[in-house]
């Protein structure tokens, strides 16, 4: 038997047993394990600085008459993170009837500072008729106690 | 004691031989057409995501479940927002789905799916089917190149590798999602054997290296790619008209004792393919029946009594599990799912379109039928004219709009672009393509204008007419497969025509059939294949600097833009469509001169690139909604987002 062949016989036989052995009925290992979710929402954050945009943007998509809103990222100074506090970033455009928040997982290993971002959305075109609008922006933080880390006012650029 | 053994197990293994050697004639003709089968699994499993792309999926997902526990109507919706999703139909109370011919099929994957389940991690069944496919397909490859050893090495690193970078980012796989991902296998598989078939169809004119070419190309250049793990129909009905035309093939050519099937079975089975895509779609399938039947029996051999007897018998049979389908769930055996009433008012995608076409000719002559006709004649004659009309109403609706809307046509074919029209179903995003710009490499087929044009200036009128005459009725394989490619293409545009453009089509997916019938029309040209002999290379360079390169510009782009989904699809769109108009012009210039040829290959290889740089961009950027089957995929994807 020349080399390859055994080559071939043992990766399929080591990708079977692999599979089976992670499998319901030997279940030896378990390769397939979900992201741990443990106790999320439970600790603490202490917030030594906040530095959130002033200005926020609307651009005109190419070929396609739609709106891009795009949020600039707002950047916390963390330190002694204890547990795994959820931080809601939230942006509201009563002008335009819209709010949109994302939700940031923190844990020990994010001390520093750590950026949270909104990702950008789309807006149909004849939502947007302003030049700008008034925005408000804010930080939460969802841990063992709720409290406002960052509340402020953002100007929304619109550009064609 | 080893000898004997050896001995005992002999006849068996000769047995296993020969059924593997039938298996590859009658479903991959030979080692090329297994390659590409392998390859298109394991080239459309690097980007397959789990989930549901269009939510009219959600329909045939749910309808799927209850037709696995063993029921046609559908009492619960696993899937989706509820029972109200686009194409779930009500008969008698009851709610049915549709595409029944489509579940039939996917139901051995879910079985598949769950006997590995019970023994394997279901993670990882995905992983090692891929990694297994790899290791298959590195062996077959080898073979055919004459590097047996090397193949089988690379092919199993390759799939090991793979299977272990998956295991070490693997997620669990909900059993929930067993009948999705068997929906999507089976239309995988569906799109595997279509490539596979189109090889077969250019095979046997000109040889394996160009029938690969063309399947590659099909999979990996053209939006079939896109639509290779979304569950719908196209896949199937891709894979079924390609079927047609290679059965259409066979049946013109010389009698072979050789072969499986004698000029006649052939001819057969072309039309009990189209018999067994009824059951898929009925409005599609008469599509293809009237292209067969069209060019099939004017440029038959034969007509006689036998051969007409076995057409008909076959295509009866094959029209057995639409009729009992149809029978089962609305009591008529013509009458089916997708003709039944909506269930809770959304219309689906077989919604009628738009309505005010030319008025039909029913009264003036249902007057003059019963005048001369006694009552129990003209009440026939007036049922068949009028299901008659009702079945060709499309295709006047088509000659319609051809003749009043041709901005219609313009953004089917040509430039999509933004429409106010549609903007609400997609969210505002302008990412339905035209055929041109989804597929750039389509943009070639110009140049047969160009060859029939030139043919044309040889020839005057009369003689024209009677080279026809004769030609025809000594229509070689070729061109009686060229016949229906065209009749049948030129059906689908007209059916789908008015409905066109709509919500949801990414691709133009309606017409997706539209794209290998361009590549077997492009191969067909001579020029063309002259191109491919002399300057592949040049193209298979330009090919692969175009995606890695060109794909990398694109993500680049697109991050640096901060684009949209909309806007990076109408970057795509308008690259494409200037890389269609280049090789449109070049390939037009080839049939002229032999000078234009490298240029030409270039401009094919760049419009290949875009068709590809859409298809992957699309399965690992654009588009994300579920886990990737591979999650090494999915762990690539994420890289490439987070960019």
């Amino acid at each position: 038997m020349d080399a390859s062949r055994l080559v071939v016989y043992a990766s399929v036989a080591l990708m079977v047993a692999l599979t089976v052995l992670s499998g319901p009925v030997v279940g030896a290992v378990d390769l397939t394990t979900p992201v741990v979710h443990g106790a999320v929402g439970e600790g603490n954050v202490t917030v030594e600085s906040v530095e959130a945009p002033a200005t926020a943007r609307i651009d005109r998509g190419l070929q396609s008459e739609s709106y891009y809103l795009k949020v600039p990222d707002t950047r916390v100074r963390a330190s002694s993170i204890t547990g795994k506090p959820v931080v809601s970033y939230r942006i509201e455009i009563p002008g335009l009837n819209y709010t949109r928040s994302t939700a940031h997982f923190l844990d020990s290993d994010d001390a520093g500072v750590v950026a949270f971002s909104i990702a950008e959305d789309t807006l149909g075109s004849d939502r947007v008729d302003a030049e700008r609008y008034g925005g408000r922006i804010r930080l939460v933080v969802r841990g063992t106690t709720e409290w406002v880390v960052y509340e402020g006012t953002v100007t929304v650029e619109v550009t064609e | 004691m080893r000898l004997a053994a050896g001995r005992r197990w002999e006849p068996t293994r000769r047995r296993l031989a020969a059924a593997r050697a039938l298996l590859v004639r009658v479903f991959f003709g030979s080692g090329h057409g297994v390659a590409l089968f392998l390859g298109t699994l394991a080239f459309a499993g690097l980007y397959w995501r789990v989930g549901v792309f269009i939510n009219d999926t959600y329909t045939l997902a749910n309808a799927f479940v209850s037709l696995a526990e063993g029921y046609l109507h559908v009492d619960e919706a696993v899937y989706g927002p509820g029972l109200d999703t686009p194409g779930m139909v009500v008969s008698e109370g009851q709610v049915y789905g549709r595409n029944y011919g489509q579940l039939v099929v996917s139901l051995p994957f879910l079985w598949a799916m769950e006997a590995a389940g019970t023994v394997a991690d279901p993670g990882l069944v995905l992983p090692l089917a891929w990694g297994l496919v790899a290791v298959a397909l590195g062996a077959t490859s080898g073979r055919l190149v004459g590097r047996a050893t090397a193949g089988r090495a690379v092919g199993a690193v390759c799939g090991l590798a793979v299977f272990l970078a998956s295991a070490a980012v693997a997620r669990p796989l909900d059993p929930v999602l067993f009948p999705v991902v068997a929906l999507q296998a089976a239309t995988l598989v569906a799109t595997a054997l279509a490539a596979t078939t189109l090889y077969r169809l250019l095979a046997r004119p000109y040889g394996d290296a160009v029938g690969t070419a063309a399947g590659v190309l099909a999979v990996t250049a053209t939006p079939m790619g896109f639509w290779a793990t979304i569950p719908k129909r196209h896949a199937f009905t891709v894979a079924l008209v390609l079927g047609v035309c290679y059965a259409l093939y066979r049946s013109r050519e010389p009698a072979d004792p050789e072969a499986l099937l004698p000029p006649v079975g052939f001819r057969a089975l072309a039309y009990g393919l189209v018999g067994l895509m009824t059951w898929l779609h009925g409005g599609e399938a008469f599509v293809v029946f009237l292209a067969l039947v069209v060019v099939d029996v004017p440029t038959a051999p034969s007509n006689d009594v036998r051969s007409l007897a076995v057409l008909a018998g076959v295509f009866c049979l094959s029209l057995v599990p639409f009729l009992v389908t149809n029978t089962l769930i609305a009591g008529d055996p013509l009458q089916p799912p997708r003709m039944l009433p909506d269930y809770g008012g959304v219309v689906g995608e077989s919604g009628s379109g738009a309505g005010g076409e030319a008025g039909g000719s029913g009264e003036g002559s249902g007057s003059f039928v019963t005048a001369v006709f006694p009552p129990a004649v003209a009440t026939t004659l007036l049922a068949v004219s009028d299901r008659v009309g009702t079945l060709l109403h499309p295709f006047r609706l088509g000659l319609w709009v051809v003749a009043d809307k041709p901005d219609a046509l313009l953004s089917t074919f040509v430039r999509s672009g933004y429409s106010d029209r549609l903007v609400g179903e997609n969210l505002k995003q302008a990412i339905n393509l035209s055929v041109a710009e989804a597929g750039p490499l389509v943009g070639g087929v110009v140049a047969g204008v160009a060859v029939l044009t030139r043919r044309a200036q040889r020839v005057d009128g009369r003689e024209a007419v009677r080279e026809f005459r004769s030609r025809l009725d000594a229509a070689g394989p070729a061109r009686t497969t060229d016949a229906f490619a065209a009749v049948c293409g030129l059906l689908f545009v007209l059916v789908y025509l008015p409905r066109l453009p709509v919500h949801a089509q990414v691709t133009a997916r309606y017409l997706l059939v539209l794209y290998p019938l361009a590549l077997y029309g492009l191969v067909r040209l001579g020029p063309l294949r002259r191109v491919l002999a002399d300057h592949w290379q040049t193209g298979l360079w330009t090919w692969a600097g175009g995606v890695f390169v060109g794909g990398q510009l694109f993500v680049v782009a697109v991050a640096a833009g901060s684009l949209g989904r909309g806007s990076a699809f109408q970057l795509h769109a308008l690259a494409g469509l200037g890389a269609a108009a280049l090789f449109a012009v070049l390939a037009s210039a080839s049939v002229l001169t032999d000078r234009a040829d490298r240029a030409t290959a270039l401009a094919a290889g760049l419009a290949a690139a875009l068709g590809t740089n859409l298809v992957v961009l699309s399965g690992l950027v654009y588009f994300q909604y579920g886990p990737y089957a591979l999650p090494a995929a999915g762990a690539v994807a994420d890289l490439l987002s987070a960019v």
